[in-house]
């Protein structure tokens, strides 16, 4: 309970309160359509940032999560017509399992090698589901539109699904606190300064490092199950794209690297960047460079990412940014 | 009894300025109609996306200079379109169709290049009520969800090659085999489905059925599971897999009756193949050497609507220096179809068009349109059908692309693959 005393705690968690509570007052479709966007990548950075942040491995496939977790829960939902939120949770359990087993090989892996390896699961899910007819295969899976009539159509069940995705970011920011300041956290921390010393000092490294694995991997499944019944289908090309899982971890990095606050503040600032060129009349043409250009300067000269710089520059932020 | 002229006068003035703001007032002001889309205009399908801009602007400009569509009440709608790059890919979808409509104030929607794509802004599209034309959505699923204001411009995937099966049996009514081999995606595996199905239907026997992943470069295992006496092999996925198909089975000495492949042979760079082009068949959505006329309207008893293929082949060329694509056609037609939708109902109304775009049955230089109007799949196109190109050898030897089917829009018969010598 020493949290709730903290700013460090508060911060992250109003922040996330406070604008999904903004957009509920609000209720415009626009202000809800923007936030989800924004709200998906904060969650998925967040719980990247269990793994990368609190342990140090880099992993290129945390997208596989987001997958893998996203396609079981659509499957429960539109082949077993389980309710929403249930078949979301499945889906984080499965993603959470599936880390499990996977973690007990390529954790083993350091530096290098475990981030090549996750290159390649990635493509490995990508081919297993291209080819596994209970996911439809190639053709991906899709919901009817009168799934949606269920809820009282499309605009409540959107709505139902921003909610839903609301909760679930809050959910994964206050986790990651928690994490980060308890002793299994503290554990992590040491295993990312250095994983030999850690062990000798008694920290038990490999099931360590697969229960982040694990609890990184829960939440990615819960957030892409509701992102595909948002959309109403979902295919392998969508479900696990390199390119998003690369910009994952430029978020994580952006914001600062093992911090709470960090993750949700790059992915905030990335994709509310990328999303402000994209439909600017003066941008739209050059979006993709403008965004490679800032990326550019901030690892140049924010190597830290934002929370870690300002951690770095004024000590006394160090108590009220974690 | 000057100042009481003066009034008097000044009066009359704005007696007369009241009358003329009312006259005018009485003349309805012309309305704007916004036409939404997210356009793929960076990412894999830039290309493709780019065209369907093109196509849509002249569209738009062409009827902007005709002077708009005029409606029932009098009053005349004039368009303009508000786009954003989607990146070829879904995660902003739905964020921009919203945007569209709620921040532009879009009254039609056109979709997005692909078929995953549009389902997501489809979901958008009914929620606002608002009309969707879709051009490059071709997987059947999309229209058989429920949806009922969304509506096909393309031929659908389950009829996408089921025309070389026809022509097969023209060409060999003897012919029994038939080899299909795919490119693992969405799209092809669709198409190949119902390939299959509609083969199989006519008493074909699908000797080999296989799927290859995208970016394949080696087709050598498959080409050794051909039976030596197979009669036709088709399928295929995009340009880069698809051409290096043909060029092996080539180099393999493999000459069935009938090769027919997607996407990579309509494509004008599909000559650089050489002799390993001849005799592929390809399905294409339009082609400027198509020949749907006023005549073949009135032949078909349709009524003609739009430009004559010169006239839109014309316009394109000099527009933007290169030959129209199906692409660009698709974008053209999909404005084409607002507006024929709108002169009808004579109004704007999502209702109103919605009944004009049921009861639509008309021919274009695209070909004919009509949409399915059953709750089954509503929207699905019925009226379109592909066109099948040939690589042919002209007198002189060099390579031509010529439409060979359906018959009403060829201008070359179909040949059967000349074997190797």
């Amino acid at each position: 309970m020493k949290a709730l005393q903290r700013f460090g705690f508060w911060l992250p968690v109003l922040f996330i309160l406070i604008w999904g509570l903004y957009i509920l007052t609000v209720r415009q479709d626009s202000a809800r359509e923007q936030a989800f966007t924004l709200l998906m990548f904060v969650g998925l950075a967040s719980s990247l940032n269990i793994l990368l942040g609190y342990t140090g491995y880099v992993s290129f496939g945390h997208i596989v999560f987001f997958g893998l977790g996203g396609y079981s829960g659509f499957y429960f939902l539109s082949a077993h017509n389980l309710p929403l939120l249930l078949s979301a949770l499945l889906g984080g359990v499965v993603s959470a399992i599936l880390a499990g087993l996977i973690g007990l090989a390529v954790l083993r892996l350091r530096g290098a090698y475990f981030a090549l390896a996750t290159i390649g699961v990635n493509e490995a899910a990508r081919a297993f589901v291209s080819n596994f007819e209970p996911f439809g295969g190639a053709t991906g899976l899709f919901v009817n539109y009168s799934v949606y009539q269920g809820f009282g159509g499309p605009g409540p069940a959107l709505w139902r699904t921003f909610i839903y995705l609301w909760l679930i970011v809050l959910i994964t920011v206050i986790i990651s606190y928690v994490i980060k300041n308890s002793r299994f956290g503290l554990g992590l921390l040491a295993i990312r300064e250095d994983e030999d010393a850690a062990m000798v000092m008694g920290v038990k490294a490999p099931r360590a490092k697969t229960l982040a694995f694990m609890f990184s991997a829960f939440f990615p499944g819960v957030i892409g199950t509701l992102y595909f019944f948002k959309n109403g289908n979902v295919e392998p090309g969508d479900a696990f794209s390199l390119h998003m899982s690369i910009e994952m971890l430029v978020m994580v990095m952006l914001g600062g690297m093992g911090t709470v606050f960090g993750p949700v503040i790059g992915a905030v600032a990335y994709q509310g960047l990328r999303g402000f060129l994209l439909t600017s009349p003066l941008f739209k043409n050059l979006h993709l460079a403008i965004a490679g250009v800032f990326l550019l300067l901030i690892v140049l000269f924010v190597p830290a990412g934002a929370i870690g710089w300002l951690r770095e520059r004024f000590l006394k932020l160090r108590k009220v940014l974690e | 009894m000057k100042g009481k002229g003066t009034v008097m006068m000044a009066l009359a003035a704005v007696l007369c300025l009241v009358l003329a703001g009312s006259v005018q007032a009485q003349a309805p002001a012309a309305k704007n109609v916004v036409i939404g889309f997210t356009a793929s205009q960076t990412g894999k399908l830039n290309v493709e996306g780019m065209r369907q801009i093109n196509g849509l602007n002249l569209w738009m400009e062409r009827v902007n200079a005709a002077g708009g569509v005029k409606l029932a009440d009098g009053s005349v709608v004039k368009f303009t379109s508000k786009f954003y790059d989607d990146e070829s890919n879904k995660g902003r979808v739905q964020e921009f169709y919203t945007k569209l409509i709620n921040d532009d104030k879009a009254n039609f929607l056109v979709s997005p290049y692909s078929s995953g794509l549009t389902d997501a802004a489809a979901v958008i599209a009914q929620q606002n009520n608002r009309i969707m034309i879709t051009a490059g959505a071709a997987s059947d699923s999309t229209y058989k969800k429920g949806f009922t204001l969304v509506y096909q411009t393309y031929t659908p995937a389950s009829r996408y090659l089921t025309g070389a099966v026809d022509i097969l049996a023209k060409l060999d009514p003897k012919a029994k085999k038939i080899a299909i081999v795919h490119e693992k995606d969405k799209f092809s595996t669709d198409v190949v489905n119902d390939l299959k199905q509609y083969a199989e239907g006519k008493g074909y026997q699908i000797v080999l059925f296989e799927g290859y992943d995208a970016g394949t470069t080696d087709f050598a295992p498959f080409i050794n599971k051909f039976p030596k006496d197979v009669d036709a092999i088709m399928g295929g996925g995009h340009f880069a897999d698809t051409s290096t198909f043909a060029k092996q089975l080539h180099e393999k000495g493999i000459k069935p009756t009938v090769v027919a492949l997607l996407v990579a042979p309509p494509e004008p760079k599909f000559a650089e193949l050489g002799e390993a082009a001849v005799g592929i068949i390809g399905a294409s959505q339009w082609e400027p050497a198509a020949k749907y006329s006023p005549e073949a309207a009135k032949a078909k008893n349709l009524e003609w609507f739009g430009p004559t293929v010169a006239e839109f082949v014309e316009a394109y060329t000099k527009k933007f220096n290169e030959e129209p694509s199906y692409h660009s056609a698709g974008g053209f037609v999909a404005g084409l179809l607002i507006e024929k939708a709108i002169a009808k109902a004579g109004s704007i109304d999502t209702e109103k068009v919605k009944a004009a775009l049921d009861a639509m049955d008309i021919m274009t230089f695209y070909g004919h349109l009509k949409f399915d109007n059953t709750p089954a799949a509503h929207g699905l196109q019925v009226g379109h059908d592909m066109i099948y190109i040939q690589w042919q050898k002209d007198p002189k030897g060099a390579l031509v692309k010529e439409v060979v089917w359906p018959e009403e829009a060829k201008t070359k018969d179909v040949i059967p693959m000349p074997k190797k010598k």
